[in-house]
């Protein structure tokens, strides 16, 4: 039997974080991964990360996979790949099942992080090949450079959802529907809206009743639901789809812990079956811990900074810091943790009906019912500003943890403030040089820079642009609204790159002027199309 | 086309050296260390397996290793699944029907 300081389940994000603190102030570490590579679910998420720069904001998920994986190597942490912990049992000892047999290690402390499993919900044909998880989309197109299907309907509004949806947009799949039981839209609005732009549609308060097929999804029927999500009669639509996408939560894989000993609740507000833990992860066993996903569902930001402090406090545990130490790193860990825990999205807001924003604005309804902020909505916001010259428009429309787009302009035209979650506010007094920073740099993207007189009669709107085949210079097209319809003519006259830009194009297009504040995509024409 | 030639985001996916297998004894191509599942989804294959009792198809489900829809035999092993085991030159790849070999008739 092996012995090691610290064992540690999952090699995820917060695994890996928790062992990397660990390992830092000299611990023995092995991490235990079932997977072939480590990294968990990081290395599909290949969109950019809100939060503020203590929590990588506008990195890509991929790029802090990479990030974790340096750090966790120069710290000297031994990860075991193809590696499944079995069973964790008293005295703080595990069996893993690796590649010649299965193994007994002992720790004289645990990290648990092994993340949680998705959803599921049962429908008629749910078993057909063709309905697969988002989690399994994700695997395909970003892992393995497999198209999950040709036109896909996803049922789930939520952030996994929506960010799904659009990786599938941007890996060439075309997306039939967003479907979700709720009468409202999960996640953040920014995600619906950049989905809802490229047009596709938001069934709200809908639920699917039928995969349609014999050996594979050929098709699938919607039903609107009543107050008690029952199907209303009468009400189905139908879509000729090959794939159906499920993205419907996640509960926490929290089996292990149960075993080992350590009090379990059941917490819907935290996904399921959950260990009780303290503030820094420590779970009713003394020296085991449980961190990210498996401790309750957040997002890899905050299972990241869970997994530092686990990794801190078990060095304490084991006399390899002192208690000054530990206070001083709990402490700036603790911060970044709560300013991520803010906001509307925030755990602690789960469940309620907000209503307006902390600036006082009331809330989208259109972005939480269709996926899009009204036409007439959006002037209300303080970063949608008309301006001479070219200058930022901001639609982010509520209270997230994200700041980014405050540092990314050099003029200082666009102010959040000290609080990460207030709405980002155009200052009309700066002069934009129409440098596009803030236009890359929103994870959300959702700030366009619009020049409402660049030529005469003619608007200019730059936007974020994360498609191919790239359009160019002089080529046409149409232009999009904030719902995806057609509204007019537009003709590209700018096609920025950059490394700075980190693969997010900046396209500018030229509207008729009276489109300026209603045109937010372009959709090259057919023909240009064709030549992918 | 299954395959993503190129990404927005991504670029060019990295592959390993291509290499063929059969499924159900017919030759087909994918990449060496791609899952088996990966290689049978760009060439267009939905069904894995039919189950023992009713005979239902299933394919990929999680994608993940942690459903076990996506089971097949492979090289004569029953219950291999196919999503998380990497593609090898040769492998003999085919639809499990129960916890056989489903027969095709040549």
């Amino acid at each position: 039997m092996k012995r090691y300081d610290l064992m540690v389940v999952g090699a995820g994000p917060s695994g890996l974080s928790a062992a990397i603190e660990a390992a830092k102030r000299g611990l023995k570490v092995a991490v235990f991964d079932e997977n072939a590579k480590p990294g968990g679910q990081l290395f599909k998420q290949i969109h950019k990360f809100f939060g503020s720069k203590e929590h990588k904001a506008k990195i890509r998920g991929i790029n802090i996979g990479k990030a974790l994986l340096r750090e966790a190597d120069e710290a000297g942490v031994e990860v075991f790949l193809n590696a499944t912990v079995t069973g964790m049992f008293l005295e703080k000892e595990i069996t893993v099942r690796q590649e010649d047999g299965m193994h007994h290690y002992k720790g004289d402390s645990i990290i648990v992080a092994t993340g949680a499993a998705e959803n599921m919900v049962p429908f008629e044909g749910w078993t057909l090949p063709g309905v697969i998880g988002a989690g399994a989309a994700q695997t395909m197109m970003n892992l393995y450079g497999i198209k999950p299907g040709d036109r896909i309907l996803m049922l789930g509004s939520g952030n996994v959802g929506l960010v799904v949806s659009f990786q599938l947009l941007q890996a060439g799949c075309e997306i039939a529907a967003i479907v979700d039981a709720a009468p409202k839209v999960g996640g953040y609005g920014v995600h619906a809206s950049k989905v809802a732009r490229c047009g596709v549609p938001f069934y709200l308060g809908h639920t699917i009743t039928k995969a349609e097929g014999t050996d594979k999804v050929t098709g699938v029927t919607i039903h609107a639901v009543d107050d008690h999500f029952n199907p209303v009669a009468g009400s189905e639509k139908h879509f000729d789809v090959d794939t159906i996408c499920i993205a419907v939560g996640l509960s926490p894989m929290s089996q292990l812990l149960k075993m080992g000993g350590c009090a379990m609740e059941d917490n819907p507000k935290r996904g399921g079956q959950v260990p009780l833990i303290d503030d820094n992860g420590e779970t009713s066993v003394e020296g085991i811990f449980a961190v990210g996903d498996v401790a309750g569902i957040e997002e890899a930001s905050s299972a990241m900074i869970e997994g530092r402090m686990a990794g801190v406090c078990a060095a304490q545990y084991l006399g390899y810091c002192d208690a000054a130490d530990k206070k001083a790193a709990l402490e700036k860990l603790e911060e970044d943790l709560s300013s991520l825990r803010e906001g509307m999205f925030a755990p602690q807001n789960k469940g309620k009906a907000i209503t307006e924003t902390d600036e006082g604005i009331p809330i989208s309804e259109s972005l939480l019912t269709r996926g899009y902020l009204d036409d007439k909505e959006v002037v209300a916001y303080p970063g949608f500003t008309h301006q001479m010259g070219v200058h930022p428009v901001i639609e982010c429309t509520q209270n997230i943890p994200c700041n980014p787009c405050q540092d990314a302009c050099p003029k200082h035209c666009i102010r959040i403030g000290k609080t990460i979650t207030a709405l980002p506010a155009v200052d009309s007094d700066a002069t934009c040089v129409g440098c596009g920073m803030c236009v890359a740099s929103c994870s959300g993207q959702a700030i366009f820079l619009v020049d409402e007189s660049a030529e005469p009669d003619k608007a200019a709107i730059t936007m974020p642009y994360e498609f191919l085949p790239l359009p160019e210079k002089g080529d046409m097209g149409m232009a999009l609204s904030r719902s995806g319809e057609a509204l007019c003519p537009a003709k590209v006259v700018l096609v920025k790159t950059s490394k700075a830009f980190d693969h997010t194009a900046l396209l500018t297009m030229t509207v008729p002027a009276e489109m300026a504040d209603r045109a937010r995509f372009f959709r090259p024409d057919e023909k240009q199309k064709e030549v992918q | 086309m299954k395959r993503i030639r190129n990404h927005p985001i991504l670029g060019e996916p990295e592959k390993g050296p291509k290499v063929t297998f059969t499924f159900d004894g017919k030759p087909m191509e994918g990449y060496q260390g791609e899952p088996i599942a990966m290689a049978l989804k760009a060439a267009g294959v939905m069904i894995h397996r039919y189950t023992a009792k009713r005979h239902e198809p299933r394919g990929i489900f999680c994608a993940i290793g942690r459903c076990t829809d996506c089971v097949m035999v492979v090289n004569g092993v029953p219950n291999i699944r196919t999503c998380v085991t990497p593609l090898e030159e040769g492998m003999e790849v085919r639809t499990q029907d129960g916890v056989t070999a489903l027969e095709v008739k040549a």
